[in-house]
């Protein structure tokens, strides 16, 4: 009994709108290295990265407030296995709060040895202090800067 | 089938076609549910539930229902996702109400056209065994229906090119300058025998409506509310060549369902107007057949009396259908919307006048594969004629 | 007003595999059909409703493939819909089914699916896309990181080491062996867990679960029906759904709704069921639990939501055995996910073993006495939760 395959590919590509609140802090990250939040109008809980409403509270998100440099780990992993159209391993990334914020944002974790893991899980572990470094060159995306141990 | 309770519609928005690029998809179905909230006089903190439905190849999203969520107001609640179609979204609310548990239910669709082609996205649901190398989108699907609807009748292509400019002037008078703008007839190639001014090319669009149980009803004293009296829905097999594409037998049976249980005869009679998914000006023949407003031999009388145009005995799409405004996915969920809006008397410029009973009918799929009926009525009992 | 009860009277499952060469997909859709149908004594007219169970459609490549699927359950001219809340479509599409019942617009309805995860080339790519375009899909996110993250913040709340994550691994491992449906089936050690490749720090290789292909099915019906029909049945006493924010930072920070070291819409989710089955204390009623946790960490959050440990109590009760079949409260005596993963059926076949333990039909891995039963079904980002009691 012979059985046969085929193989197929999904191609297609998505110009999505990131909207008035996202471009403005892509446009910052871009042109002055600097992360912003908004502030959810009813608790003041400031977001970031940033929406134009709370999803807790579905209000609308009022001031613009300058988060980090610095900022806290709140969670991170060390990556080794080896995936489809994602980064070759080994790599770290996680979640910061950046001074200011009340939300964590993502990023990769630089400057980190981690060819021994329990070592660098040492190094990243829930509570390290980091700080915000940026691309000399940036696009206005979320590769544009990540975290270094401070 | 009675439902345990009964369930009506008591606010809703439509915000189709949405031209401008300042917000972002999350924060267009904001806007678009809150609006509903506030049409119904709800707060988000009085929806017990929320049904959303999309589809992940237009949206660009794997589960569209997860970025989603949080716009309509699913944190921390009880939200469901029917991505089979918009208007599943509307039954599965209905149901999920009708049983008792839950008094409001909030339930949304969208459509984006962020995709390069939508009509690549709508081909990968053509199964990769023996269908993915024709090139089968959703508006094949229609042609191929159309054509199949032209060989039983073929009276049926002067009819449809009448239907058409029908439904584009419903469109200009129910939607100025949005509708026509959409009707861009350059930018949608036909397919025969569809031709390119019978249909819109695809828009962004989103649709979102409030469902209340009687007992919610009642103690909140709304006195203008659109009553659920009947609903159907049922499915065509999968494959096109496994039907006979000249017919509708599942819109058939979703229509059986809906007017036994709203315990409406004659539909002609007991209809006030209709609110119905024209893929093309074929399907909506077909949908006369299938719905009893208009069999087969009798289109060409019907359609020439003018009995379905606006001014006549029981219009037909006075929004315009889908042929005036496209957001592909929610077209559905737009036209039971826009059966609700006529019986609740908000139907703005397109109002028909003494709208007491409204059909929507809702296709999705290739040529009509899913269809729903909703008859939707001012009263919570009595009769429909 | 009380809604009618209702029960399942059928259940059809595969025995899971990586890869399912000899069948398409609308034949594994069938195959788990046709056993729900013989169980149930049924035929494919007497099922007046379907729900389709698939979750995205990119792990079988094909949109909307839920349209391929109506042949397959017989949903010709019948009615017909699709749910998706990612890995929890399967309890979501018990839980739809379940509604058309209690609504009154169907004494029986059918509910089936099926996955062929282990034919899509690569999972977490699909899976990197649900994240949204605009903050997080430039990220390495995909269920394992993300969840490895929640790892992360678990241990470091409450104390857990990936010794105790590999006990877990033992734990389903053999209670894999003892079910013939599973997918993963060889035991293994602690030490054997340990030596596994690190994938994404803290899950382990085997801490992971596999990539299943196969199908599933279960047949809902009114209590009228069952009563009228003398049918053998057991009972969905109660039904939860709950949400957590979409954005993982969220759950993190200050000022929070949920924290992704735990699972609080889970928790939450349980709240509504146990209310609607009149539980009040699970520790002592629940007699067996399918707590959908498909990384060996995520199993301690998702006992703790369903209150059968205190917070940070669960590594202690599994490694105490409280968790194993001869222990208190069987958790996962199929394997569980762990073992066993064809997403668009996963939450489902939590329901499907739940009820097949209620129902004193569970073989080899049947928990004694077990009357009755939690199960539970996890979606999206950690992000949509199912929950079931089904009793005897």
């Amino acid at each position: 009994m012979e059985l046969l395959k085929r193989r197929e590919a999904w191609n297609i590509t998505y110009t999505h709108a990131l909207g008035e609140t996202a471009s403005w802090f892509y446009v910052q990250i871009r042109d002055n290295a600097k992360i912003y939040g908004r502030r959810c109008g009813k608790t003041g809980r400031v977001l970031v990265p940033p929406r134009a409403f709370s999803d807790q509270t579905l209000e609308p998100t009022t001031d613009w407030v300058e988060v980090g440099p610095g900022g806290r780990i709140e969670t991170f992993t060390i990556v080794y296995e080896e995936f489809q159209n994602l980064p070759p391993p080994p790599y770290a990334f996680g979640y910061v709060m950046l001074d200011g914020a009340d939300t964590a944002i993502g990023g990769f974790f630089k400057g980190v040895d981690l060819t021994g893991a329990a070592k660098a899980a040492e190094l990243l572990k829930v509570g390290t202090r980091v700080t915000t470094k940026f691309a000399e060159q940036r696009q206005g995306d979320m590769l544009d800067f990540w975290f270094e141990r401070a | 089938m009675t439902l345990n309770r009964r369930t009506a519609v008591i606010g809703s928005a439509i915000m189709a076609p949405v031209a401008d690029e300042a917000r972002s998809l999350e924060e267009l179905l904001f806007d678009v549910s809150q609006a509903a909230m506030k049409d119904a006089g709800l707060t988000a903190d009085e929806i017990d539930g929320i049904v959303v439905a999309s589809n992940d190849q237009f949206d660009g999203r794997a589960i569209a229902v997860m970025a989603a969520s949080g716009s309509v107001g699913g944190v921390d609640r009880d939200i469901l996702s029917t991505p089979s179609a918009s208007e599943h979204a509307f039954v599965m609310g209905v149901l999920r109400v009708a049983s008792g548990q839950y008094e409001t239910h909030l339930v949304v669709s969208w459509s984006p056209v962020e995709a390069s082609s939508l009509s690549e996205a709508q081909r990968l649901g053509a199964d990769p065994y023996f269908h993915r190398a024709l090139p089968l989108d959703e508006l094949s699907g229609a042609a191929l229906q159309a054509s199949a609807v032209l060989a039983a009748r073929p009276e049926a292509a002067d009819l449809a090119k009448r239907l058409s400019a029908r439904n584009r002037a419903n469109g200009k008078q129910a939607y100025p300058g949005v509708a026509e703008e959409g009707s861009g007839a350059a930018a949608t190639a036909g397919r025969w025998p569809i031709e390119k001014d019978m249909v819109s090319p695809p828009v962004l669009g989103a649709v979102a409506m409030v469902i209340a149980s009687e007992d919610c009803v009642a103690r909140r004293g709304l006195d203008n509310v659109a009553w659920v009296r009947g609903m159907g829905w049922a499915t065509e097999p999968g494959f096109l060549g496994d039907r006979d594409l000249s017919t509708a037998p599942a819109l058939e049976e979703a229509a059986r369902r809906a007017y036994a249980e709203a315990g409406l005869s004659d539909p002609r009679k007991a209809l006030d107007v209709v609110e119905l998914t024209d893929v093309s000006p074929y399907q909506e023949l077909l949908a006369y057949d299938a719905l009893g407003l208009s069999g087969k031999s009798k289109w060409r009388d019907d359609v020439l009396s003018g009995v379905f145009d606006r001014g006549g005995d029981l219009p037909v799409n006075p929004s315009g259908g889908v042929a005036a405004i496209n957001p592909v996915f929610c077209t559905g969920l737009i036209r039971i919307a826009e059966a609700a809006r006529q019986v609740q008397g908000k139907a703005g410029r397109h109002q028909i006048d003494n709208a007491r009973t409204a059909l929507g009918h809702a296709a999705s799929g290739f040529a009509m594969m899913y269809q729903t009926v909703l008859v939707l009525g001012q009263n919570k009992d009595g009769a429909l004629a | 007003m009380s809604a009618p009860r209702v029960g399942i009277i059928g259940i059809g499952q595969s025995a899971f595999k990586a890869r399912r060469d000899d069948a398409s997909y609308p034949d594994l859709v069938r195959e788990a059909v046709n056993q729900a149908l013989t169980g149930a004594g049924l035929g494919l007219d007497d099922i007046e409703a379907i729900v389709y169970s698939l979750s995205p459609d990119a792990m079988v490549g094909i949109g909307n493939a839920e349209r391929l699927g109506v042949d397959a359950v017989g949903g010709r001219n019948k009615r017909f819909l699709r749910i998706n809340t990612g890995g929890a479509t399967g309890i979501s599409s018990v839980a739809a089914a379940y509604y058309h019942i209690a609504a009154g617009a169907c004494d029986v309805v059918m509910t089936a699916g099926a996955d062929k995860v282990g034919e899509c080339g690569d999972s977490q790519t699909v899976l990197n896309k649900i994240w949204d375009p605009t903050y997080e899909r430039p990220l390495p996110l995909g269920t394992i990181t993300m969840l490895a993250m929640s790892g992360i913040r678990y241990a470091d709340k409450y104390g857990m080491t990936q010794e105790d994550m590999a006990r877990v691994v033992v734990k389903n491992r053999r209670h894999a062996s003892l079910n013939p449906n599973a997918h993963l089936r060889k035991e293994v050690t602690v030490d054997e867990v340990m030596a596994s490749r690190c994938i994404s720090w803290p899950i382990k290789l085997m801490d992971c679960c596999p990539q299943s292909s196969g199908g599933g099915a279960m047949v809902l019906a009114s209590e009228k029906y069952i009563k009228q029909n003398r049918l053998d049945a057991v009972w969905i006493t109660g039904v939860g759904h709950c949400s957590e924010t979409y954005y993982l930072g969220d759950r993190m920070g200050r000022g929070f709704t949920a924290d992704h070291a735990d699972a609080y819409a889970l928790r939450n989710s349980f709240q509504r069921a146990y209310k609607m089955a009149g539980i009040t204390d699970p520790r002592k009623q629940v007699d067996v639990a399918e707590l959908y946790a498909p990384f060996s960490n995520t199993e301690y959050h998702s006992i703790e939501a369903a209150d059968l440990a205190d917070p940070g109590g669960a590594v202690a009760g599994v490694n105490e055995g409280r968790f194993s079949i001869g222990g208190q409260i069987p958790v996962n005596a199929s394997g569980g996910t762990l073992c066993t993963n064809a997403i668009a059926v996963t939450a489902m076949i939590r329901v499907a073993e739940v009820a097949l333990q209620v129902s004193g039909r569970a073989g080899g891995h049947q928990v004694k006495g077990a009357r009755i039963g939690i199960a539970s079904g996890n979606g999206g980002d950690h992000q949509f939760f199912g929950t079931m009691v089904v009793e005897a």
